[in-house]
């Protein structure tokens, strides 16, 4: 940032300092000035503003033609005396109009205030009564459908066991008379087979040497 | 005749050319500163505060740079800035250096009326109208040392002013450059 030299500042107001206006400009200058203040002056006397008594002396004249014309408006527009009977008469039969059917709906409201009031104490009184009711038919309905179903489950346990007890008899005799098939079918045969293979073991025993020593 | 405009023709015709000469040098025309003295003479006349001064001169001195520098703030040049020339040009009489003088004596004004109300009063006192520290403090109600104090610190914000204001207008200067 290039800043400015503080001689350079002091030139430039040493340079302001030396301007001067010319003596015509000056001499115009203040002769508008004293002119200028002259008819300002003039303007304020010619608008200055009236005295204090004079200012005080219009104030009352202004008050005092008010209260005349209020007074005089006031006597013309004021209204005749009136007959206190038709008064009363025209008041009574101004209030029944305006008070009767007041009266009879702040009745009517008051009335229906009272029956809600009372419907709503019964209300509330039916809805508990059939909750507890509600709530007592649906636990013995709970109890009843408990107790059936653990009965039909001993039941259908029942059957279960009975089918499966049948199931392995069924299942053993199959077996039994398997056996007795092979039983009759192979029977013999395999005691033959046992005494000939009976026979050749004893005969392997005693005779084996010798036949090797021949051959 | 009131004795205000009494002491005000007084006033008009001690000081009524120091006055003008004032508003001379704070707005560098003599027919705007012919309207400020006619304005300002108004003013003092309708003034209610002026009646309960002192120092009338003083008073009417401090108006006339409010004044003055009122009108400058209301009026927005168009003159372009030239170039913040460091040196003076070399030539005084010819026409670019009075157009780069009088260039340099509006920019210094507008940093002038930049200043603190106070500051600027001093400064106007003190270096466009060569008071002395003595007579300024006595119109200003101050010592002398503090009319000295606030002097140098107006000076320097002056500088300070000053030299943003060279700061942007080179910075400027430097972007058209690199626009053309």
């Amino acid at each position: 940032m290039s800043q400015i030299d503080e001689n350079q500042i002091h030139d430039r107001l040493k340079r302001l300092s030396q301007v001067e206006p010319s003596k015509e400009a000056i001499d115009r200058a203040v002769k508008r000035a004293r002119d200028a203040l002259i008819a300002d002056e003039g303007c304020r006397v010619g608008l200055a503003p009236p005295s204090f008594i004079g200012r005080l002396t219009k104030l009352a004249a202004a008050a005092v033609l008010m209260i005349g014309a209020g007074y005089i408006a006031g006597r013309v527009s004021a209204p005749k005396p009136l007959n206190v009977q038709e008064l009363q008469a025209a008041l009574e039969s101004s209030m029944k109009s305006s008070l009767v059917p007041a009266i009879r709906q702040e009745l009517i409201s008051q009335m229906d205030d009272r029956w809600q009031s009372t419907l709503a104490a019964s209300n509330a009184k039916v809805k508990d009564e059939l909750a507890r009711q509600v709530r007592r038919d649906l636990t013995e309905f709970a109890a009843q459908t408990l107790a059936a179903s653990g009965t039909r489950t001993d039941q259908r346990l029942n059957e279960l066991i009975q089918l499966i007890e049948a199931a392995r008899i069924q299942d053993r005799q199959r077996m039994a008379s398997a056996f007795d098939y092979i039983e009759s079918r192979f029977g013999n045969g395999l005691v033959t087979l046992a005494a000939r293979t009976d026979e050749l073991l004893g005969t392997e025993r005693t005779g084996l040497a010798p036949d090797v020593s021949e051959n | 005749m009131r004795s205000r405009q009494k002491e005000l023709l007084e006033l008009l015709g001690k000081s009524g050319a120091d006055l003008y000469a004032l508003l001379t040098r704070l707005t560098l025309r003599e027919d705007v500163a012919e309207e400020l003295m006619q304005e300002l003479f108004i003013k003092l006349n309708n003034s209610r505060g002026a009646g309960n001064v002192a120092n009338l001169n003083a008073y009417a001195r401090r108006s006339a740079i409010n004044l003055a520098f009122d009108w400058r703030r209301s009026q927005k040049r168009t003159i372009p800035a030239l170039g913040q020339a460091g040196e003076p040009a070399s030539n005084d009489d010819s026409p670019l250096g009075k157009l780069i003088h009088s260039e340099e004596l509006q920019e210094t004004l507008d940093a002038v009326g930049k200043l603190k109300k106070s500051s600027r009063e001093v400064l106007v006192m003190r270096y466009l109208q060569q008071e002395s520290y003595d007579n300024i403090a006595e119109q200003l109600g101050k010592t002398s040392h503090q009319v000295r104090a606030l002097c140098s610190r107006a000076i320097h914000h002056l500088r300070d002013v000053l030299g943003s204001n060279e700061h942007k207008s080179s910075k400027k200067e430097i972007h058209n450059v690199a626009n053309r």
